[in-house]
């Protein structure tokens, strides 16, 4: 915020940034090989619905636009903070990475970019039937997750994020996961903005 | 439709708060280029009103803490006040200010510290039992954008002038009844002359005393309307906001303000004044917050502002 601002008492939304989630598609591989971690196969968008009847039928166009492509439709809820998820599924991490950027931009290029609080991606262990195998492609291979990607919007950066129980989090184990994407995502520095997203619904 | 991101800035409201920060300038200006004409011999009071400004400004947070019985407390201790305001900050993209909690039942909520790195955003426990979470949020959001408009240094500075001027009136008032105007040598002419240069400086500093009095409560009401704005365009959500101003300044009239005295100290600072004012029509100029209707009118607005179709 510049001088003039802070003497003027004003602050501008911050506009959010989508290019970003291109990258996890790789870093999902390093973390396959690294940590055996794959895509969960489900990711969600969150942000904070404004009153008005606008965002509405922006979710109803959104609705729409994934389903275009045969896929499922997105589901929608609300958490406990008042923030809106929109959970999508696709077993291709490609797919799934360009059906959230969809939901990110749709509402970004309507002009609900500041109202985005992050998009969340789902890691599960790997099977163990095929250790070696790609990424297992076709409905049905959904699993529960048990780590996730973060993604800030405002920030531009990624941290990674693993519950392990009753509001409780494993520090050990993201920074681990940090250590190993650092070089495919730009990771969040500093540590206090990791937040913790508690009994998230894309799960 | 209309967004968040295409909400114009107020310009009136940006207009106000330029106009009265730049009378306070010219006040600084004035006084200062009248203590060089006047001689120096006063400067030493300034220096003294500007130490212990910039200690209350350096040590704010710890002082409205203390002051207010607040307590830093941890995500786990509260992990709903943590969680909202993480969100907040990741949505505003500012660094998360530390979260207190004062275990008091006046519903109210302030921010304080020296900057951004250093602040912090307390609520009293009075607040969290009586809003539900949109309103929690809002006012949250309402003491985060002053933490972001540096509420707290604009302040410091705009109530410096008045504060030295306080000063000087009660030195003043204070030797004149103590040695008398002019000490003992007042018979001859030096004497005089002495005694008309202190009252001059008497009068003076009672009217920089006033107007800088009046400029710093009209600053601080802009501010607030301004933290209001930004915050409900923060959260997006103005009517939540406006129903907890409602909500808390309806509970505030109804506590007996004996109880509201210690914490009058720190009202600008805070979400909503502590202390009822009574219906004075002047109580407006006075108050460092704006009126509940004024501020419910500009939610208002922003509300029908989101609402409307582009």
């Amino acid at each position: 915020m510049g001088l003039l601002d802070t003497i003027l008492g004003r602050t501008k939304p911050v506009p959010s940034n989508l290019d970003a989630l291109f990258g996890i598609p790789s870093a999902s591989i390093t973390l396959q090989s690294a940590a055996g971690l794959v895509c969960s196969g489900r990711a969600g968008v969150c942000y904070k619905p404004p009153s008005g009847q606008g965002i509405e039928q922006m979710q109803e166009e959104i609705d729409r636009l994934l389903t275009l492509d045969g896929g499922e439709p997105g589901i929608t809820s609300e958490d406990s903070f008042g923030y809106r998820w929109v959970v999508v599924t696709d077993s291709d991490i490609e797919a799934l990475v360009t059906r959230i950027h969809m939901v990110n931009s749709s509402l970004a290029d309507a002009g609900w970019g500041p109202q985005l609080l992050c998009s969340v991606v789902g890691l599960a262990p790997l099977p163990p039937s095929a250790p070696d195998a790609p990424v297992v492609v076709g409905p049905g291979a959904v699993q529960a997750s048990t780590a996730f990607l973060v993604y800030l919007f405002k920030r531009g950066t990624f941290y990674p994020f693993v519950p392990t129980g009753h509001e409780q989090r494993s520090t050990e184990e993201e920074l681990r996961l940090r250590s190993l994407v650092a070089d495919d995502l730009r990771v969040e520095e500093d540590l206090a903005r990791w937040f913790p997203l508690w009994d998230l619904p894309v799960g | 439709m209309s967004t968040a991101r295409n909400i114009p800035n107020d310009r009136g409201l940006t207009a106000r708060m330029f106009v009265t920060g730049l009378m306070i300038v010219l006040l600084y200006g004035a006084v200062i280029a009248m203590l060089v004409a006047v001689g120096i011999s006063y400067s030493i009071v300034l220096v003294m009103a500007a130490g212990i400004l910039f200690v209350q400004y350096w040590f704010s947070d710890r002082i409205a803490l203390f002051g207010m019985g607040g307590h830093i407390v941890t995500p786990e201790q509260a992990p709903q006040l943590h969680g909202a305001i993480d969100r907040l900050c990741a949505m505003a993209d500012m660094k998360k200010p530390r979260v207190a909690i004062a275990d008091t039942d006046v519903p109210n909520a302030f921010a304080t510290g020296r900057s951004p790195n250093s602040a912090v955003v307390c609520a009293t426990t009075g607040l969290m039992r009586r809003l539900d979470e949109s309103e929690l949020e809002a006012v949250l959001a309402h003491e985060l954008s002053h933490v972001a408009h540096r509420d707290v240094a604009v302040m410091t500075i705009a109530s410096f002038l008045g504060m030295a001027a306080g000063m000087v009136t009660r030195m003043m008032l204070w030797t004149g009844m103590m040695g008398g105007f002019g000490g003992g040598n007042s018979d001859d002419d030096n004497g005089e002359n002495a005694v008309l240069v202190e009252l001059a400086i008497l009068v003076v500093s009672v009217v920089v005393y006033a107007i800088s009095f009046l400029l710093t409560m009209a600053l601080s009401r802009y501010r607030e309307l301004a933290a209001d704005r930004s915050g409900a365009i923060l959260t997006g959500q103005p009517s939540a906001l406006a129903s907890a101003l409602v909500k808390i300044t309806g509970e505030m009239s109804r506590i007996p303000s004996r109880d509201l005295r210690s914490t009058e100290a720190f009202n600008a600072f805070y979400f909503t004044p502590a202390i009822a004012k009574s219906g004075m029509s002047l109580s407006s100029l006075f108050s460092t917050h704006p009126t509940l209707d004024r501020r419910l009118a500009q939610l208002a607005a922003i509300e029908a502002e989101l609402g409307r179709p582009s």
